[in-house]
């Protein structure tokens, strides 16, 4: 008989983090990694600006490209996850065996989140290191952003393995992935919030505001204000408005992404015929 | 004792163009089958659906009496397949892609490793077996692949076209390979194109078209009760009067000219009354240079089964 499905989702789990350690990705991420991080590191006192003296400014700023790296490691570990192995026909080799498509789909994405948490964890650990070597103490609350950037990297990859379960090929899966979480939300957001004055609060780029939010003291509030401008004797009224996600209202929206995106992803995988 | 395969009323739909139409098959153990159709007959349709790769519109499959839609998992549990021409993990050796799905059957480490090895070698592979697969032929992929369907020592083993993308050492290498695993008594259902490669390696054939079975029998029964083909070839150039004087002897279904002095005659029966035909042909004075039979006596009943304008 065949082992249990916890038993071959660690199988599944161990062979792709093997093909992910084999392959070119996982290199490419380490790299970029390193390159924010250097990037962040070399060009403040390169231009002469020297490094912000609270470890707190300098740890958010540092951490400000945190969500393109999630981002990236979705897309380069989650994006083509299944479908690959339907374009790629390697599926005729696994999905005959005595194993059920959820423990297949559960697996590799146990991997991917494992080697995409160790990719955000890198970058934390460089910039918590470079906190307290330049700044002689880690900024309040790091861990609790490490945290909430976890949940955020959590539900962007389930949506991208949604769309990993839809498409028949992995270039639309990707680009997909990239433009919703690169172009689409994140222009919904800036719209909704500077120009039509509604809080995006259903926007998971919106609700990972919360990784930034929390090094804020005290944490921001969403803010509405009328300002006057005169221009060429005219005088304008204009709303400003800024809006941030509470922690709670962020996880919520964070973990219904994730919910949502892994159920459809086992639904449509299971469904789905080769 | 359960049937291995088993199909009841199974259907397939793909938008309008329906591929399986009521299929009943019942495959008992430890046979070889070959399954033999034109292209789109519903073939591969089959197979797919009888490893969880499709799932039929209606009607049930069955593999050792367990439902294969409803509970794959314990379904292919003791099955084995390679369907069409898989690819492999270029990231891996076909080692680790033995040892992969040895875990996922729950193979002990210490067996996966032993079977491993004797599979590699018998699809002779073993000299590739530390190599990573990214720049492996379609053949050698192939191999790999039914090294993988062998590895659990499964008791129904289902291939899809498995000598497609073999060179010809290859193709005769597998068909040796699967006329030693009958032996040991494995199901076998193999569909192929090749029909001689059916006819050397199979015991019994299915021949379906058009999504429906036409024929589910032992070879030994299809060869007796099938027309057969000869081609005769005479010194002299055939007349029209000796054709017409062929064409008049008993058991003669037809005579096709294929050349001024060969014949292609139709007859009914196998071997013996090819025999008598010979006898008769020579009776008319016809002097006879070559007398062969012209075809298996499985392309003789796929011709008869199958129209002509499918292939």
């Amino acid at each position: 008989m065949p082992p249990s499905d916890l038993r071959q989702m660690a199988v599944v789990t161990r062979y792709e983090l093997l093909k992910y350690l084999r392959g070119k990705r996982l290199l490419i991420i380490i790299v970029l990694v390193a390159v924010i991080g250097v990037l962040n590191l070399v060009v403040p006192p390169t231009i002469g600006s020297g490094y912000d003296p609270d470890p707190t400014t300098f740890t958010s700023g540092m951490l400000n490209e945190v969500g393109i790296l999630v981002v990236l490691c979705a897309t380069f570990f989650g994006a083509d996850a299944i479908v690959s192995e339907f374009e790629q026909k390697t599926g005729l080799l696994l999905f005959p065996n005595a194993v059920n498509r959820h423990v297949l789909v559960l697996g590799k994405f146990i991997a991917s989140a494992i080697v995409s948490v160790g990719a955000v964890a890198l970058y934390y650990a460089i910039t918590a290191v470079a906190a307290v070597v330049i700044d002689g103490s880690l900024a309040a609350n790091t861990s609790l952003s490490f945290l909430y950037c976890l949940a955020y990297l959590f539900g962007i990859l389930a949506i991208t393995y949604f769309f990993s379960a839809i498409f028949r090929s992995s270039v639309y899966s990707i680009v997909l992935t990239f433009f919703t979480f690169f172009l689409i939300l994140p222009i919904i957001d800036r719209v909704g919030s500077s120009i039509a004055h509604f809080k995006p609060w259903f926007s998971i780029t919106f609700a990972s505001g919360i990784v930034l939010d929390i090094f804020q003291q005290p944490y921001p509030l969403d803010m509405v204000r009328t300002v006057e401008r005169t221009f060429r004797n005219t005088t304008r009224t204009l709303t400003v408005a800024q809006y941030h996600p509470s922690v709670a209202q962020g996880l919520a929206v964070i973990f219904v992404y994730f919910i949502i995106g892994l159920i459809l992803s086992l639904v449509i995988t299971k469904r789905r015929e080769m | 004792m359960t049937d291995a395969i088993v199909t009841e009323n199974l259907r397939k739909q793909f938008g309008q163009f329906e591929a399986l139409k009521d299929l009943n098959l019942a495959i008992e153990p430890g046979v070889c089958v070959g399954y033999l159709g034109p292209n789109g007959a519903g073939k591969t349709t089959t197979i797919k659906i009888l490893t969880s790769l499709l799932r039929p519109t209606g009607g049930k499959a069955f593999l050792n009496g367990i439902d294969v839609v409803h509970n794959p998992k314990e379904a292919l549990a003791s099955v084995g397949a390679v369907v069409e021409t898989p690819q492999l993990y270029p990231q891996l050796t076909p080692m680790e892609i033995l040892a992969y799905f040895g875990q996922l059957r729950g193979l002990d480490s210490n067996v996966i490793r032993e079977r491993s090895v004797e599979v590699l070698e018998e699809v002779k592979m073993s000299d590739s077996a530390n190599k990573r697969t990214g720049e492996f032929s379609t053949g050698m992929k192939q191999r790999v692949a039914i090294a993988q369907a062998l590895l659990h020592d499964p008791s129904i083993l289902i291939l899809d076209e498995p000598t497609v993308g073999l060179d010809p050492r290859g193709m005769i290498e597998v068909r040796e390979l699967i006329k030693q695993l009958k032996e040991r008594d494995f199901t076998i259902f193999m569909s192929s194109h090749l029909l001689n490669e059916v006819q050397e390696v199979c015991d019994k054939v299915a021949i379906v078209d058009k999504g429906a079975l036409l024929v589910y029998d032992t070879v030994a029964n299809l060869s007796t009760v099938s027309e057969s083909r000869v081609s005769l070839t005479a010194v002299e150039p055939i007349t029209a009067e000796q054709c017409s004087s062929v064409q008049a002897l008993p058991n003669v279904r037809s005579v096709k000219r294929v050349a001024t002095s060969e014949l292609l005659i139709t007859i009914e029966g196998g071997l013996r009354e090819q025999s008598d035909l010979l006898d008769q042909v020579k009776s008319t004075g016809l002097r006879v240079a070559f007398y062969t039979p012209a075809g298996s006596a499985i392309e003789d009943i796929y011709l008869r089964l199958v129209p002509e304008e499918e292939y």
